[in-house]
């Protein structure tokens, strides 16, 4: 499957469809989101709402952030969501973390849909969790039986709760970000190129 | 008793609700912190609106409403909402007091029953300097206004702005003599400085300050919930954020409860330390 648009890294940028919040207009409630310059763009565009900042950012930190699911596997999370609702933005930052995230390059891009991910990722635990991620993110109505049967076999309750809670509040921010235009970074794009990634 | 009752009662939280009735005004005042002019546009807080904000922090504990804008008055609403507002708090009214004619002034003839008073701007006991400020003839038309507010028994303040160098200890003095000629007495007379906001930060007048150093009041507008009526203010026409504490307004506990959990020190942002990419 190959269905991700590849984006020209040499066209220029569009401006977002909201204003993003800066140092001088970020709102009491999310100025320390802002107080080393200018956060990201989710960050930036969350201000505009301070009370929904004020939950949602503490949320898409723990859902996110370090738990105890492993990194590798939160980033292929991620990454696949990303890539399968063609969100640019996330694409772009979270190749770059997943890479960090000691991520081979043909893993990578093969979560990105560059590659077959079958003929990638051999361990049985990650190639259900690949499934679930696709059928998640992708499917309507319920998981098939298979699926969801090779997802509890190989993860526990909790992670399986939270493994589809990440994919949810990923789909959010690809929307978010896909609907609002938010760019990627100058630095994300810079390191794109360096790691042999396209935009 | 409410966490914010308990807070009014302490001291530690400001009891005034204020709202911003309207921005557009029949004035253009060269320190205007709205840039209020009579065709901007109006931002109006529904009257009902108004009425449930009072409501909810009078249930709040909330001690007292002030009504702000742009120039009330140009609503042909108000003093029925004035009326129906005070019977929840007492209410301070804010206004340029030009607009007081006769048939405005039998309208509010009701209201010296209720606990609703003006407050009326008046910048220097010199009408030339005055004017200079708030527009042409804006001095002989206030204190026109004064004395048939007060004979109707409407309880008058005047709030005079302006800048330290521009009042000195003579204009004080004579400022004062006028307010008492006029019947407010010295307790409802107040003199505030400029706020370096708006039309003011454009043209350089007033100080500039930090939230911490401007009273935490719960101030609300149709554009949300803001730290003081300082809050929502305007500057080359876009709305100011850097106070906003809510968009959500309904119910006032919920912007309450944010701007007391910013005034007990529990400061907003330590989630940013996530790094979402
Ligand atoms: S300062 Fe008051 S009276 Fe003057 S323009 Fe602004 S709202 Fe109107």
């Amino acid at each position: 499957m190959n269905s991700m648009r590849v984006v020209d890294a040499a066209a220029p940028a569009t401006s977002p469809l909201v204003a993003l919040m800066t140092p001088a207009t970020a709102p009491l409630l999310t100025r320390g989101a802002f107080a080393d310059g200018q956060p990201d763009p989710i960050t930036a565009v969350l201000a505009q709402v301070p009370e929904l900042f004020d939950v949602a950012l503490p949320f898409i930190g723990a859902t996110l952030g370090p738990s105890f699911v492993p990194l590798r596997a939160k980033e292929i999370v991620i990454l696949r969501t990303s890539a399968l609702l063609e969100c640019e933005y996330c694409v772009g930052a979270h190749t770059v973390v997943a890479t960090d995230a000691g991520l081979g390059h043909d893993e990578v891009r093969a979560l990105r849909a560059e590659l077959d991910w079958v003929a990638v990722f051999t361990d049985n635990a990650e190639r259900a969790l690949i499934g679930w991620i696709d059928a998640i993110a992708l499917g309507r109505g319920r998981v098939d039986e298979s699926i969801a049967t090779a997802m509890t076999d190989h993860w526990d309750d909790p992670a399986v709760v939270e493994i589809t809670v990440l994919i949810g509040t990923t789909m959010m921010l690809n929307r978010l970000c896909t609907g609002l235009g938010l760019p990627p970074g100058a630095d994300t794009l810079e390191r794109l190129s360096t790691d042999g990634f396209s935009a | 008793m409410s966490a914010i009752a308990e807070a009014i009662d302490a001291g530690t939280l400001p009891g005034r609700v204020w709202m911003y009735a309207d921005y557009h005004c029949n004035l253009a005042c060269t320190y205007c912190l709205t840039e209020s002019a009579p065709g901007v546009s109006k931002r109006l807080l529904d009257p009902d609106e108004m009425i449930r904000i009072a409501r909810e922090a009078a249930e709040l504990g909330y001690r007292d409403i002030g009504i702000t804008g742009g120039e009330p008055f140009l609503l042909r609403h108000l003093p029925e909402t004035l009326a129906a507002v005070s019977e929840y708090l007492p209410t301070l009214v804010l206004t340029n007091g030009t607009l007081f004619n006769e048939t405005r002034l039998a309208e509010l003839a009701p209201l010296a029953r209720l606990p609703v008073a003006l407050q009326i701007s008046l910048d220097s006991p010199d009408p030339d300097v005055n004017d200079e400020m708030r527009g042409p003839d804006n001095f002989a038309t206030v204190i026109d206004a004064i004395p048939r507010l007060r004979d109707l028994g409407i309880t008058v303040r005047i709030a005079t702005t302006g800048e330290p160098d521009r009042l000195d200890e003579d204009d004080h003095a004579r400022l004062c003599a006028l307010h008492r000629e006029l019947g407010v007495p010295d307790e409802d007379h107040i003199v505030r400085p400029i706020v370096r906001r708006g039309r003011a930060a454009d043209v350089g007048l007033g100080q500039d300050f930090a939230p911490e150093q401007i009273p935490a009041e719960l101030c609300i507008s149709v554009d949300g919930a803001f730290w003081s009526p300082f809050g929502p203010t305007v500057r080359g026409g876009e709305l100011d954020t850097d106070l906003l504490i809510s968009r959500t307004t309904a119910p006032l506990s919920r912007p309450a409860n944010l701007l007391l959990r910013l005034i007990q020190g529990r400061l907003p942002g330590d989630a940013a330390a996530i790094g979402i990419r």
